[in-house]
């Protein structure tokens, strides 16, 4: 409770990440607590007791303290150690000999930020600063390698719960995606030609399903028929899939087996001790709802399941509204960074922990073979270009599916998100509702003990499944209890059973994110304690009373009526709005904007297309200046015969002394220096031998070759180191890390956008002299275009302009909404047009703006006053883009090594492809000869065979062409074609295709 | 300074470097008061590029002269605005000290 | 004389506030403009006749003055030299010897160059990129902050820029060793006397205009060593040497009553006008509207808001009388800042003469 009352932002991803390390990694290690020798089973280890130690690294031996700045500057990852308590045996000299050793250190797992096992858990904000930590920061991500990680919140269909849809064809079916303990598997029951089959990928085709139950040992169709139900319609349904089963000569439990033995699909790899005969048995037991434990040979439980899960299906199909929407979010989970990690950890647990983790982490690649996952992009980088988008990036959800499908259904907006996910925030694009986002209330919760919630629901009266028969199974006002997807047994007064657990969560008997939802129309009472379900606190009506269908909204909400299937059930905590404000306020303290003045007219003909005018003056102020850093790193390789590269100390004087004007007396660039683009940062040089021993001891000087370490890929010519820092990797190599800086001012071409998203790059610059000016003598810091308004229609941009400039002029905060809000806080339009004239303003926020120069010379007209819109003040946040980090040109540079095709990118230096359009407009100007040479006469001479018509090949001996397939050079030409080309006549030559090239004159 | 035509002296655009609206609007101004002007205007041809055209066509006396005159009329009337500012800001500090000693009475 | 028709008259020489937009809001510059009504437009001897200057007050950094008889052309003319055209000196070079404050260089020095300082830039001379900086050119000033360790976090502010009339103190490094020993150590100037033996500085220090802007704040143990150095130059160049804060003029407000208001009428027209420019006068046929002052008119337009008020009130403006505004960031006075302006537009002309001649 504690918890929840500081909950911060990014509670769930904490909250599961804690919850893996204090709970979940001493789960897996005691499942997976044993590795035996091969040779002599007597010899083992024995993991006894796992912990997570503090942050640390061992460095040449040393153990150090890290903390995540230190991390970020210095490439590392910040983790801390696994700390094992293990038993073993040794033998010696024949003698077995039992050893427990303690705080043995089987791997480092990475922290995540600000979770209880951060060296920032709880530090106030001077400490934090002491860090170097942004005391507004979050967490809940990795630093990995010195990358910020987050791992994104993954959205799936949940596990273990029976799932009624219609297939493509038309059929109903009833799956369950079973998480066992050690595998995952898929249950599919399914109606077809109104006979029941199960599809089980153990199965080469589809089982009838009598034959399956009657192989789990119910032989008696009257059995089946009665855990079903006895409602003669079910028992209709079934009959043609007993009579198929009949039909098939199955009566008994061995024939049943016998057939299905048939349908069991053979290994790929025939093992000789593969047991023939009980393989039908195997796979029921095992993969076959493979959740649903079996009591030792006794299939009850599953043939039970089974049978609810036929019945539902039944009742679908009696009653079409019974089918599950596969898109609400109660069938959801959401996988946070806790599960995934401990899914991961269990994969690697005995392979190479560290290292997996971090790769997993680093790539995002997460490929699990057990339970056939394979996912990429898991992890993405935390973008940091403003602190709400860094907030964005803890909150996004990763779908399911991949984006390309073009299907509609997961995208469209579901009721049942409503308070658990952001309606609003989702990309545009492919990904549009596929990648959500968390409301901000939302929580997600963790997995929570389920032992002490089974026996307590037995307690509290609920019949055990293994005392009932089939026929008490269904028996009106009984309900099944059903605890996270396993059927517990019945309760013969569910409401009441429900409402004490309920009143037992209330009282914080139980975990607070236990829900209980009482099913009528299934006569099911849903319990679920699993972790991944999304939540939201909600606020309790009336205490205690249970009857809470009807009546006004807040029952209405508490959520147990209003969505038809299971919901997070009602209360869960109270969470103070001022609480939840408190939170908010941050976002005041880390703008991610400046104010400005803005006239809204059309000024200078460089404002089309939603361009902007900037005053000079304003910029020489310093307004919408940014901060740009990057990073470069430097590493002194250590060669296999002990060889090192080294520093030198810089040249002073001579043609190489202007390069480095940056490097300190020790050859490295000092901070605060200003630096140009291959400057170097470094004054490296490498031995020029770096293989086999060194002949004598010292490398003598001429035996090194300099490879001085220089600034490249950062544009403009205003760089500053700064910050420097050495460090050592993790192969004890010397690194150097440069942190650059550089000031930008805006230019013509940079990005900008206020709120509302209406953004526009920087059409041109203006001198102040040349801006417009009001009567009161202010002179706006930019003009936007009027024209951006009525197609964007963007209300609320123009709400804020009058909000903005009556805010100015008395002095007030002014709180953006269009209705005005019941309490009254709001400023309406109305009120805020009162506000100006009380200052002497226009209502409607028009000013009148003098001309500062003149136009038009035809008609020699003025130079003055200009119809004048808006001048207001009004907040004009983010650059967005730079066109600094964007320009981009080459004459030559690097090509890729199959096509001999320039690169792509500026990254890599890349060419700028000349396409159709640009092809049309070389044609249409005239220069259709620049293509000509471009793409015939400068490509590369080819040898083509006259007779055969394929290339050949230019023998330097001989100097002669030859043809490979003729064997000889009688009949060869050169011609120029594009290397590509070339490339393309092999490739299909490769696949049996012989393009053949007919020459003639022209 | 660069000069259009000379064919035809009676009309020549002059281009002026270094110079924006502020020198060539108040030429176009004194130029228009000038009764043997037909036409005066000016343009700023790039923003990027500091220069303006000033296109003066007369009546027949060469262009470059009334241009000539423009200037010395526009400098006659800057010296005009000088003294009368300078005479009215001495009369306000006079008053300003007189006021005062008023006061001090 | 012949003279225009009303309205034609009224179309030229004032421009008429509409509820949506001004209009007639173009000069008419041409002479001959009316020369088919016989009416001579404008003329030189008209202006040196009518041209009129009225101050309306002066304070140390603000001058507002009405220009009566004027063209807008030459009022912006001289508006737009005021803010790009008149020089001032301001900080262009800052030497960081050491800053271990949270701001970064850059953004110090950026800080710096926009404190106004209180020198006349008349005293100066321009220094270009190959002129070496010397007692003409450059004003030096040093700045030495320091927080220690047990202090408060702390602002440094411009009055700690000190000025260093010898020139900088900062040695330039030491390139022939045989030469320092008989002359003086070379520094990043190049001073022949020192500036305080003028006698327009000796007993009127250089300093920044306000002692208490804020350049950056220090924490316990960090430091800011820096020289700045300031040379003369215009704001076209930077905003930082624009001798104004701002400089603007609005033409004179008329506000006309074009019928009688009266009683309730009246009432609400003295209501409606947030800048108070109405009054009521009681005459015998009870309370009349009038419009005493019209200067304070903001041109929020209320008075004419509002079905057929239009018809009662005109808001114009008059086209050749500017109520002028300069205001000084403090390094000339303001009514020098104005005479310096015309000044240059002066030399403008003087070099068309030049070089046509």
């Amino acid at each position: 409770m504690l918890a929840s009352q500081m909950r911060g932002l990014v509670k769930e991803h904490l909250d599961s990440y804690n919850y893996f390390i204090s709970t979940g990694i001493k789960k897996i290690v005691r499942v997976n607590n044993e590795i035996r020798s091969n040779v002599d089973r007597g010899i083992y280890l024995k993991f006894l007791d796992v912990k997570i130690g503090e942050p640390s690294i061992v460095l040449d031996g040393v153990f150090e303290k890290i903390n995540p700045q230190f991390c970020r500057l210095s490439n590392m990852t910040y983790a801390a150690p696994i700390e094992a308590h293990i038993e073993y045996v040794t033998e010696t000299g024949g003698q077995k000999q039992l050893c427990e050793k303690k705080d043995v250190i089987i791997g480092r797992m990475p922290i995540m930020l600000r979770s209880r096992y951060c060296v920032l858990y709880g530090k106030d904000e001077t400490e934090l600063a002491k860090l170097g930590e942004c005391p507004l920061d979050p967490g809940g991500y990795f630093v990995v390698k010195g990358n910020e990680k987050v791992i994104m919140i993954q959205e799936q269909l949940s596990n273990n719960r029976i799932i009624i849809e219609v297939d493509k064809k038309g059929n109903l079916v009833a799956s369950v995606t079973s998480l066992g303990a050690t595998l995952r598997s898929k249950t599919v029951i399914m109606m077809e030609k109104e006979k029941i089959y199960l599809h089980l990928n153990r199965f080469q085709n589809k089982v009838p399903i009598m034959v399956v139950m009657k192989a789990m040992g119910i032989e008696s169709d009257q059995e089946v028929v009665q855990m079903i139900g006895r409602d003669p319609r079910y028992s209709a349904l079934l009959l043609p899939s007993i009579e198929e089963c009949a039909s098939f000569g199955v009566k008994t439990q061995r024939q049943a087996l016998e057939f299905l033995e048939k349908k069991v699909k053979k290994p790929q790899f025939v093992s000789a001790q593969s047991e023939k005969e009980d393989k039908a048995l195997k796979v029921l037991q095992d993969i076959f709802i493979a959740h649903v434990p079996m009591h030792g040979s006794s299939f009850r439980a599953k043939c039970i399941y089974a049978a609810v899960m036929m019945r539902r299906m039944l009742e679908a199909f009696l009653n079409k509204a019974a089918v599950d929407d596969k898109d609400y979010v109660g069938n959801k989970r959401f996988e946070l960074s806790g599960q995934l990690l401990s899914t991961l950890f269990e994969h690697i647990i005995k392979d190479t922990i560290s290292f997996g983790l971090e790769r997993a982490l680093s790539t995002g690649n997460w490929c699990i073979k057990r339970f056939r996952i394979d996912r990429k992009g898991v992890t993405q980088v935390l973008a940091r270009l403003s602190y709400i988008q860094a907030l964005g990036f803890l909150t996004k959800i990763q779908p399911q599916f991949e984006k390309s499908r073009k299907v509609s259904g997961p995208r469209a907006l579901q009721p049942s998100q409503w308070g658990m996910l952001c309606p609003c925030d989702t990309p545009e694009g492919e990904s549009c509702g596929l990648v959500k986002n968390l409301a901000l209330m939302t929580h997600v919760t963790t997995d929570e003990e389920e032992g002490p919630l089974v026996s307590l629901c037995y307690c509290l009266g609920v019949e055990d499944l293994e005392l009932l028969s089939g026929e008490e199974l269904h028996s009106p006002n009984s309900f099944l209890v059903i605890f996270n997807g396993l059927i517990l047994g019945k309760h013969r007064r569910p409401q009441h059973f429900a409402s004490a657990l309920r009143r037992l969560r209330r009282s914080g008997k139980i975990g607070e994110f236990v829900s209980i939802f009482v099913n009528e129309k299934q006569c099911c009472v849903y319990i679920a304690s699993d972790g991944g379900r999304v939540c939201r606190p909600l606020v309790i009506a009336d205490k205690g009373v249970s009857r809470i269908k009807h009546h006004h909204m807040k029952e209405l909400l508490d959520g147990v009526r209003t969505f038809d299937d299971f919901l997070r059930e009602g209360l869960i905590e109270y969470l103070d709005v001022n609480e939840e404000n408190n939170a908010l306020v941050k976002y005041d303290k880390l703008g991610a904007g400046q104010n400005a003045t803005v006239a809204v007219m059309s000024y200078t003909g460089y404002d089309i297309e939603d361009a902007i005018v900037m005053n000079k003056s304003s910029l020489d102020r310093g307004f919408g200046r940014c901060i740009v850093m990057k990073k470069k790193s430097a590493i002194m390789q250590r060669y296999e015969n002990n060889a090192s590269e080294r520093i030198l100390p810089p040249t002073r004087e001579g043609y190489a002394a202007e390069r480095m004007q940056a490097l300190d007396d020790d050859g490295i660039a000092a901070p605060g220096q200003i630096i140009r683009q291959d400057d170097f940062l470094v004054n490296k040089s490498t031995p020029k031998i770096t293989k086999g021993p060194i002949t004598s001891g010292v490398i003598p000087d001429s035996e090194y070759r300099p490879t001085p370490f220089k600034l490249s890929g950062l544009a403009g010519d205003n760089s500053v180191i700064d910050r420097v820092a050495l460090f050592a990797d993790k192969n004890s190599n010397m690194c150097i890390n440069f942190i650059i800086r550089q000031t930008r001012r805006p230019e013509v071409g940079d990005k900008f956008s206020s709120r509302h998203g209406q953004k526009g790059v920087c059409g041109t610059i203006v001198q102040q002299e040349d801006f417009v000016f009001s009567e009161r003598g202010i002179c706006p810091d930019l003009i936007m275009n009027p024209h951006g308004f009525p197609s964007r229609m963007t209300v609320g941009k123009m709400i804020e302009l009058l909000g903005g400039k009556a805010g100015v002029s008395c002095g007030r905060y002014h709180y953006g909404s269009a209705f005005g809000e019941p309490s009254g806080h709001a400023d309406k339009v109305e009120d805020i047009s009162e506000t100006l004239v009380k200052h002497g303003f226009s209502y409607s926020g028009k000013d009148f703006l003098y001309s500062a120069k003149k136009h038009d010379i035809e008609k020699l007209p003025s130079i003055f006053p200009l119809v004048s819109f808006q001048l207001v003040l009004v907040f004009h946040g983010e650059r967005l883009q730079e066109v600094l980090d964007k320009m981009h040109a080459r004459g030559f540079g690097p090509r890729a090594i199959l096509t001999r095709q320039p690169t792509e990118g500026k990254a890599r230096n890349g060419g700028l492809r000349v396409g159709e359009m640009e092809r049309d407009c070389l044609i249409a100007y005239g220069a259709s000869n620049l293509i000509y040479e471009r793409l015939m006469i400068s490509s590369d001479p080819f040898q083509v065979c006259r007779s055969c018509g394929l290339l050949g090949y230019y023998n330097h001996k001989l100097k002669a062409g030859i043809c490979s397939a003729c064997k000889n050079g009688e009949n060869i030409s050169t011609m120029k074609l594009p290397y590509a080309c070339k490339l393309l006549f092999q490739e299909l030559q490769s696949m049996n295709i012989v393009p053949r090239l007919k020459l003639s004159d022209v | 300074m660069e000069h259009g035509s000379y064919q035809n002296p009676s009309a020549s655009t002059f281009s002026i470097t270094e110079e924006d609206h502020t020198l060539a609007n108040s030429l176009r101004l004194v130029l228009n008061k000038d009764p043997r002007v037909s036409f005066c205007g000016y343009s700023i041809p790039h923003p990027s590029e500091a220069r303006v055209n000033v296109r003066v066509q007369t009546t027949g006396d060469p262009a470059g002269e009334v241009l000539k005159d423009g200037c010395q009329n526009l400098i006659n009337m800057c010296e005009h605005v000088r003294k009368t500012f300078d005479d009215a800001v001495d009369k306000f500090k006079n008053s300003k000290a007189t006021d005062s000693m008023d006061d001090s009475q | 004389m012949p003279k225009l028709p009303d309205h034609l008259e009224l179309k030229r020489t004032r421009v008429s506030c509409k509820l949506d937009a001004p209009n007639d809001t173009e000069s008419i510059l041409y002479s001959g403009a009316y020369a088919s009504m016989d009416v001579d437009n404008s003329s030189l001897e008209s202006f040196f006749k009518d041209f009129k200057v009225v101050v309306n007050r002066i304070t140390e950094d603000e001058i507002e003055f009405d220009m009566i008889g004027i063209d807008a052309a030459l009022a912006n003319a001289f508006r737009r030299i005021l803010i790009s055209e008149v020089p001032t000196m301001a900080i262009e070079k800052v030497f960081i010897e050491k800053n271990t404050s949270v701001v970064q260089d850059e953004v110090l020095a950026h800080r710096l160059g926009l404190v106004p300082l209180r020198v006349d830039p008349r005293l100066f001379s321009y220094k270009s990129e190959k002129d070496e900086p010397n007692e003409k050119n450059t004003i030096v000033f040093g700045l030495h902050a320091r927080c220690e360790q047990k202090e408060p976090r702390r602002s440094v502010k411009s009055e700690e820029l000190s000025w260093l009339p010898k020139g900088s103190m900062f040695l330039l490094e030491i390139e022939n060793k045989a030469s320092s020993s008989t002359t003086a150590p070379k520094t990043y100037t190049n001073f022949k006397s020192s500036q305080d033996e003028l006698p327009e500085l000796s007993d009127n220090p250089i300093h920044p205009k306000y002692p208490d802007i804020t350049l950056a704040r220090i924490g316990p143990g960090q430091e800011i060593e820096l020289e700045a150095h300031a040379v003369k130059g215009v704001g076209k160049e930077h905003a930082k040497w624009s001798p104004v804060a701002t400089a603007w003029y609005r033409m004179l407000p008329e506000v006309v009553l074009l019928q009688d208001i009266i009683n309730e009428e009246a009432e609400k027209l003295v209501q409606k006008c947030p800048a108070n420019v109405f009054d009521i006068e009681d005459t015998p046929t009870g309370k009349k509207a009038t419009a005493p002052r019209p200067r304070s008119c903001t041109l929020c337009r209320e008075c004419i808001r509002g079905e057929g008020w239009d018809k009662y009130v005109a808001l114009r403006r008059k086209k050749d009388h500017f109520i002028f505004t300069v205001e000084s960031t403090g390094a000339l006075s303001p009514e020098v800042l104005f005479t310096e302006a015309v000044k240059i537009l002066e030399d403008k002309c003087e070099r068309i003469i030049t070089e046509l001649s």
